[in-house]
């Protein structure tokens, strides 16, 4: 600001219209005291102590005021402010009533620096009734609003329900055209085999076999428990009757599925031996010492 | 005699009334410096008073420092202080400048000339005395 020619913004211009005016004053109280001229170092130096001088009263008068619970500053902060500053406060009314008295002319009223047009976005909030006008304004309302970019998800109960309904029944759908497509299929109609392909069951030569027998993981929990061999066994002769038994509906593919289920868990035993994925191994219990 | 200053010191200083007051003015050799009682009708002459500093400038300062005036009266009594904090530490200048040119030994007959031209030099030393410290760097050409 002191040297050279430097192109100055409208904020700069308004701070710099007020300190130019406590120039002034400085320089008319120093005349009151008797200097006809002064070294511009000594002006600067003394316009800078008014202005932190009068910046200072105003913080420390309002932190007074706020130290005792209220907001509006009274006299009784600013004689407070005033003596702790080291400001004899008796001298003040002699002092204002001194002889050669000088008034400076307010600087021209400009309006406070607004950001140029082009920047601005949208229409500004208007301050709310509690804060005080000098404050600034609030910054445009793009630089706070946010639009998420993404519609929020539907989260209807029913429409959910529906949803995960309709998908599940597709899922299955898929899952068994799948299956008649790539295995062996069998067809209700003796002509027409292509409309309602049903997936071949595979009769194994003993029914009643798999029912008989535990599985692998059953058979280790035979061999390590005691109390649960007998549970284990009612279930799996359970599990079966129950599927069987679950025929309410006419669907065919309901019967082709169980089908499959058993064909699966059966394939299942048969390929353990070609891939062995550590994965897909039946779990492990460990195992537990009886002491006999 | 000492003893019996200290242990009387504490009754004296508490009161009844829970009001703390320090011993010395019950005795009174202090006296309060500040009440508030002449400058509550000082603030009333300020209506039609105007200090030098104009009152839109000083408010634009008081409210970079968040104070909001509800009284103009308060925003003239601040300039006003704020006035007399330069002229003090103008008329201390003045005298050092008047102090160096007499003591120097100028003849009588003429008064020291009237024209004072306050530099660092004789400022330092006043703001010296008020605690601030100037240092000025010396010129570099």
């Amino acid at each position: 600001r002191a040297g050279g020619k430097q192109a100055s913004t409208p904020a700069d211009n308004y701070y710099l219209a007020r300190r130019r005016t406590l120039q002034v004053v400085v320089s008319s109280l120093l005349t009151e005291a008797g200097f006809e001229s002064a070294e511009k170092a000594a002006v600067e130096t003394l316009t800078e102590m008014l202005q932190s001088y009068i910046s200072e009263m105003g913080r420390s008068a309002k932190s007074y005021c706020e130290h005792t619970a209220r907001t509006q500053p009274t006299l009784s902060d600013i004689v407070v402010t005033l003596v702790e500053m080291g400001f004899n406060v008796e001298t003040l009314p002699a002092y204002a009533k001194r002889s050669q008295r000088m008034v400076i002319t307010a600087p021209p009223v400009t309006n406070q620096p607004v950001t140029p047009k082009a920047l601005t976005a949208g229409q500004n909030k208007p301050h709310p009734s509690h804060i005080p006008s000098h404050f600034p304004e609030f910054p445009d309302p793009h630089t706070y609003i946010k639009t998420p970019t993404y519609r929020e998800p539907v989260s209807d109960y029913q429409v959910l329900r529906e949803k995960a309904a309709s998908q599940r029944r597709d899922v299955e759908r898929a899952l068994t055209r799948f299956m008649a497509k790539t295995g062996e299929t069998q067809s209700l109609f003796k002509d027409d085999v292509s409309t309602f392909p049903l997936i071949a069951a595979r009769p194994f030569t003993v029914p009643y076999l798999t029912a008989l027998l535990p599985s692998e993981l059953e058979m280790q929990q035979m061999e390590e428990t005691d109390s649960s061999e007998q549970d284990d066994q009612t279930d799996t002769e359970n599990l079966p009757l129950h599927m069987s038994t679950d025929d309410s509906g006419p669907e065919k593919e309901n019967a082709s599925v169980l089908q499959q289920n058993t064909s699966l868990s059966g394939s299942r035993n048969g390929e353990e031996n070609l891939i062995d994925n550590p994965y897909l191994r039946p779990v492990k219990k460990p195992k537990i010492r009886r002491k006999k | 005699p000492l003893s019996a200053a200290v242990a009387a010191a504490p009754p004296e200083g508490t009161m009844s009334n829970g009001v703390y007051v320090p011993p010395g003015v019950a005795n009174g050799d202090v006296k309060p410096v500040v009440s508030t009682t002449p400058l509550v009708d000082f603030l009333m002459q300020l209506e039609d008073y105007t200090p030098t500093i104009p009152d839109a400038v000083t408010g634009y300062y008081l409210n970079r420092a968040g104070f909001e005036a509800s009284d103009p009266r308060i925003i003239r009594l601040i300039s006003l202080a704020a006035q007399k904090f330069i002229s003090d530490i103008a008329n201390d200048a003045l005298q050092h400048c008047k102090m160096k040119g007499t003591a120097s030994g100028s003849s009588r007959s003429k008064s020291k000339d009237k024209k004072y031209t306050l530099t660092m030099e004789d400022l330092t030393p006043a703001l010296a005395e008020y605690g601030i410290n100037v240092k000025k760097p010396h010129y570099f050409t």
